[in-house]
């Protein structure tokens, strides 16, 4: 089973919505809406990692805390800066959510100032 | 083989910390830095064996004019002691500098051995919940899978532990006794703070790691030669010579370049005995 990290995102919680609505009109099983769901998950890790191209780069003064357990890395950086090729932003707190991509888990990070 | 292997895992043990973070690397040179700082003043005030101004006395040739080019680089600090020292022994310095220059005056160890790790193992005397150490406490790391113990880190002393489920905990990285000690005790509290009752036993160091540098190239072909009995050398394998001192009981590496780590002290005195007796050597296989 993939990780979920990913049903928390806008197009997790519009498509989690949209299911409570065919299920709150009868159209379809909460069963039904579980496998969606969990084909979500496989979904988005391949569609992030095949069809998505564009790339940001980031770069921290400092890594202020660290923790790895149960094959996830938590990272919290101070002073953040994000770079597109135009577009930048700055944070002064970031935490990285990071599971193994490889193997049948998939990979993630969670932006949360 | 067996005999070649020791002193590297006997090293490694000592000087690196496992997984090993890359900006460790940058903050391990700037504490060296740090040290060699501190180093003057210690040399200055303390040495039971060497008067004030044993650094530019440890040079036989020209005392005066080859303390100056060496030292900025690794000692920034002592730049500013030379004025205020050169005067009072400029003049009598020739004179003076037969006198000290006697080989085997102690004065030769003015270079003094800094420490570069020491690794320490305390008993917290509490079995562990290892994934909720991982779990609550801050930089900790645990893949059961790879390596049966949490492996913790902390800014000030920068260490790293080893904290085991059976209680036991193994400090690392630490450059005095003092520190090592302090470091282990800030873990235990850390464990102490997520619900554990630990206590605070056998605190023990285990092994202590010192380096320098005399300065000058070495014949490392002419020591094995000579001290066959307690070095090896096998340059194919490794650059350096390893020699094996029974008293004390110190495995040293010896590079050509005149860098030499010491290794395998419990006590720091055995790290200061072990270059005193290497030293007057390490000068007569000097490459000239």
């Amino acid at each position: 089973m993939s990780y979920q990290l990913y049903r928390n995102t806008t197009i997790g919680n519009t498509l989690q919505e949209s299911l409570d609505e065919l299920i709150s009109y009868g159209q379809i099983t909460p069963q039904l809406a579980l496998r969606v769901l969990i084909q979500f998950d496989k979904s988005i890790n391949s569609a992030l990692s095949n069809k998505v191209k564009s790339r940001i780069t980031f770069k921290a003064s400092k890594l202020n805390t660290y923790r790895f357990c149960d094959n996830v890395w938590t990272l919290m950086l101070n002073d953040v800066e994000f770079r597109e090729v135009h577009e930048f932003a700055k944070v002064d707190k970031i935490k990285i959510v990071a599971c193994d991509g490889k193997s049948t888990y998939n990979n993630d990070t969670e932006k949360n100032n | 083989m067996d005999n070649l292997m020791s002193p590297y895992s006997n090293l490694s043990m000592g000087t690196t910390t496992p997984l090993h973070h890359p900006d460790e690397d940058l903050a391990n040179f700037q504490h060296q830095q740090q040290n060699n700082v501190y180093l003057p003043k210690q040399m200055n005030f303390a040495p039971p064996h060497a008067p004030p101004p044993p650094l530019m006395m440890a040079q036989p040739q020209t005392p005066q004019s080859h303390f100056i080019p060496m030292t900025p680089q690794q000692q920034p600090a002592s730049v500013s002691e030379i004025p205020s020292s050169i005067p009072k022994v400029n003049t009598p310095a020739i004179d003076a500098s037969p006198m000290f220059m006697n080989p085997m005056t102690p004065l030769d160890s003015s270079i003094l051995p800094q420490l570069q790790n020491i690794v320490s193992t305390v008993n917290l005397n509490c079995k562990l919940d290892l994934k909720k150490i991982a779990l609550h406490a801050r930089n900790a790391e645990y893949n059961p899978k790879r390596f049966a113990a949490v492996i913790m880190r902390i800014r000030e002393p920068r260490t790293t532990a080893l904290i085991f489920s059976s209680g036991k905990m193994v400090c690392t990285g630490a450059k005095s006794e003092d520190d090592s000690r302090l470091a282990a005790r800030k873990y235990a509290r850390i464990i102490q703070k997520l619900g554990f009752n630990a206590k605070f036993l056998d605190f023990k160091i285990q092994n202590m790691v010192g380096s320098c540098d005399v300065k000058f190239p070495i014949r490392l072909e002419g020591l094995v030669l000579t001290h066959s009995k307690f070095s090896s050398y096998e340059p194919e394998l490794f650059p350096g010579l390893i020699y094996r001192m029974v008293k004390p009981r110190i495995v040293l590496l010896i590079f050509v370049s005149g860098k030499v780590v010491l290794t395998g002290a419990k006590v720091r005195q055995e790290i200061y005995d072990a270059f005193d007796n290497i030293f007057p050597i390490l000068k007569s296989f000097k490459k000239s």
